[in-house]
């Protein structure tokens, strides 16, 4: 009893942080598809997400039809846009890092603007069906019906995700791309449709994540931003290419965001970056050990 | 980012240097302020643009609500107002500030969204002696003689509601709010004067808890120790999209049964939109609400629903009466309207007849002592809206 007593202020926050990590999954799994599978440094990515997002705010009426309307336009909106992102990086795909991204951080701010221009500067509301705007009892606690059914969708999606990279002949394309782009081109692909194939593919799971996850992470003149970075901080934390990693880096990160700051609320403005420096620096040395050895 | 924008700030700020400087010549022989006949020049800065920029529109319409339902004259001369873009803060309002008053050298400068820009503008305003009657932002400052605003002090609205939440709450509050100099002075009004009143924070350690800002949209962790504290109500200030986050969540959280109390800001303008249904019932304060019953709020409100949408808030009433001020100051100053005469006359208005009720400076803070009202989120027609459901203290000075 005594344990159920220390336990339960942390059910809420630790579920929460399922919720919250896997949609940072989503959000996060385009970009170390384009940055740890295929190489490219998409700075736009957090833009994708709030395209979704906005579309959800557009089109959402509080029922199910327009949920299916919005997921529809708002992964077509964001694939087309990832699409795009692929067109203006082919002149410089072959370049450094750098040069990519400094041309998609240009595409995020013209992208942010527009965003803004064509929504206006308020945070819009996002409605969510009818059926799932409330509250449900869960081992005793009140939590939001709609994060709950994401959790769900949001786990199918990430073993959507998993099995496409693992087992389709697209995905194994483009993790041969990595290993070694000529000899891929040599048996007849062209680097350059998988580039764009990759970064549109990103698109569409920056643009699911931000229509389903609207009522979480909304749409707004900062979200672009605030994604990209939680995107960020997940793919250095999942290291590279590696969705299992990512998948676990997001949901530390989600719990980080919502346990670690139920338990140590003081910390709270630098416990997600204090975790990433530990995992950094214990990590690095880790990798040096490995390349000594070898 | 921050690199972009101040770069792209101090290109705007040596551009206008360059004006300046080519101005000045031009300009040596002009007095400052105007004579009998010529129109009076008013310099309005708000945040036309970026994240306050629902705030700025709202106080840029209030002053020209006044100036259109008063013949576009201010004490029965003709006004150019000179608006220019505060932008996200002090970065952009210190070279918009500085146009307005070394090359438009207006009479009076209003307006100023966050109280950021009203520090960053207060040297520029000491240089050139021109009064500033600001309609929102308010800083600390050392020396007000040539600085009025017609909003509020940032501890007045927690100030205000504390002896009411005490009488009604039976048991403890927390107390949450964002972690900047404005969410602590909020919050502060609140928990000294609640402490005054007798009332005990449910907080673990007895202080109010603040949320690291922008950085949390997420509060449910937050939810949790609430509900963990055995709080019987709850007491914040939150504004912009953090409002509507707090709002929208705590409706669905596992609190979401325990009493709201808010500064007004919590539920005011557009983020009310945005809560919904989530917002419905919360209890907030603030020194206005377009439902109050004078003479001066219907004139007002009719007015403004002629030329807007929706209805007129705090933010544009403040502004509104900036130019009621100003009207009576510079009809006060007399055929000189000099920025000194002007500012003496500020000095001497007395009561002021406003759409909030009556109020007056302070001498000592100049900022109203004016009355708070208890407002409530509740249904009026077919939208929701703060709805007037008592009157609190009367604070200031």
């Amino acid at each position: 009893m005594a344990a159920g007593i220390r336990f339960d202020p942390y059910v809420v926050p630790a579920l929460d942080g399922v919720a919250y990590g896997l949609l940072v999954f989503v959000a996060a799994a385009g970009l170390v598809l384009c940055f740890g599978v295929a190489g490219i440094l998409n700075l736009a990515h957090g833009t994708l997400y709030a395209i979704g997002g906005y579309t959800a705010a557009a089109l959402l009426d509080g029922g199910w039809p327009s949920l299916a309307l919005a997921l529809a336009v708002g992964v077509v909106a964001a694939t087309a846009s990832g699409a795009l992102v692929a067109g203006l990086l082919t002149r410089v795909a072959a370049r450094n890092h750098l040069t990519q991204a400094l041309l998609t951080f240009g595409v995020a701010l013209a992208g942010g603007s527009l965003l803004v221009s064509a929504f206006g500067p308020d945070d819009p509301p996002v409605r969510v069906p009818a059926a799932l705007d409330g509250s449900v009892v869960v081992a005793g606690h009140r939590y939001a019906a709609y994060r709950l059914v994401f959790i769900v969708v949001a786990a199918l999606l990430a073993a959507l995700i998993h099995l496409v990279v693992r087992r389709t002949r697209a995905g194994m394309l483009v993790r041969a791309a990595v290993d070694d782009a000529e000899m891929v081109a040599v048996l007849g692909v062209s680097p350059a449709r998988i580039r764009v194939g990759v970064l549109a593919a990103a698109g569409a799971l920056a643009g699911a994540a931000g229509v389903l996850g609207a009522p979480i992470i909304g749409p707004g003149p900062d979200t672009a931003d605030a994604v990209l970075l939680l995107s960020l901080v997940v793919v250095v934390l999942g290291g590279l290419g590696s969705m299992v990693g990512t998948l676990l880096a997001a949901l530390a990160v989600g719990q980080i965001q919502t346990l670690g700051v139920a338990l140590a609320p003081s910390a709270a403005p630098f416990l997600l970056f204090a975790a990433m420096a530990v995992v950094l620096a214990v990590r690095a040395r880790g990798l040096a050990t490995v390349r000594r050895a070898t | 980012m921050s690199l972009t924008l101040s770069r792209r700030g101090r290109a705007h700020t040596a551009a206008l240097l360059a004006l300046v400087l080519l101005a000045a010549p031009a300009c040596a022989n002009d007095e400052g302020g105007a004579g009998a006949g010529a129109p009076v020049k008013i310099g309005l800065l708000a945040s036309l643009s970026g994240t306050y920029q629902a705030v700025g529109k709202d106080i840029r319409d209030g002053f020209q609500l006044y100036l259109s339902s008063h013949d576009g004259k201010l004490g029965g001369r003709d006004v150019e107002l000179v608006v220019a873009d505060e932008g996200n803060g002090a970065a952009t309002a210190v070279p918009a500030a500085t146009k307005l008053l070394k090359q438009d050298r207006v009479v009076a400068l209003t307006g100023v969204v966050g109280g950021g820009s009203v520090a960053a503008v207060y040297p520029l305003l000491n240089e050139t002696k021109v009064p500033f009657v600001g309609s929102n932002g308010r800083p600390e400052l050392k020396d007000v003689s040539r600085v009025w605003h017609t909003s509020y002090l940032s501890d007045e609205p927690g100030e205000a509601i504390a002896q009411h939440v005490r009488d009604d709450v039976k048991g403890s509050v927390y107390a949450i709010g964002p972690d900047y100099q404005g969410g602590w002075d909020e919050l502060r009004g609140f928990t000294e004067a609640f402490a005054k009143a007798g009332g005990t924070l449910a907080n673990p350690d007895g202080k109010a808890t603040f949320t690291p800002f922008p950085a949390t949209t997420n509060f449910t962790p937050y939810f949790a120790r609430i509900k963990a504290s055995g709080a019987n109500a709850v007491y914040t200030f939150y504004a912009g999209s953090a409002a509507v986050d707090f709002v929208k969540q705590y409706a669905q959280s596992e609190v979401k049964d325990l009493p709201l109390y808010a500064a007004g800001f919590l539920t005011e303008g557009g983020v009310l939109n945005a809560q919904g249904e989530a917002a419905r019932d919360i209890y907030s304060v603030l020194n206005y609400s377009p439902d109050l019953d004078n003479a001066e709020n219907r004139a007002f409100v009719a007015a403004w629903k002629a030329e807007h949408d929706g209805s007129p808030t705090t933010y544009a009433m403040a502004s509104y009466d900036a130019a009621a001020v100003l009207d009576r100051a510079i009809a006060a100053a007399g055929d000189e309207a000099t920025p000194e005469r002007v500012n003496a006359a500020i000095g001497q208005l007395g009561q002021i007849a406003s759409p909030r009720g009556t109020w007056q400076f302070s001498p000592t803070t100049h900022a109203p002592v004016q009355k708070w009202y208890l407002r409530q989120v509740r249904q009026d027609g077919r939208a929701l809206s703060n709805t007037v459901v008592g009157d609190l203290a009367t604070v200031g000075g």
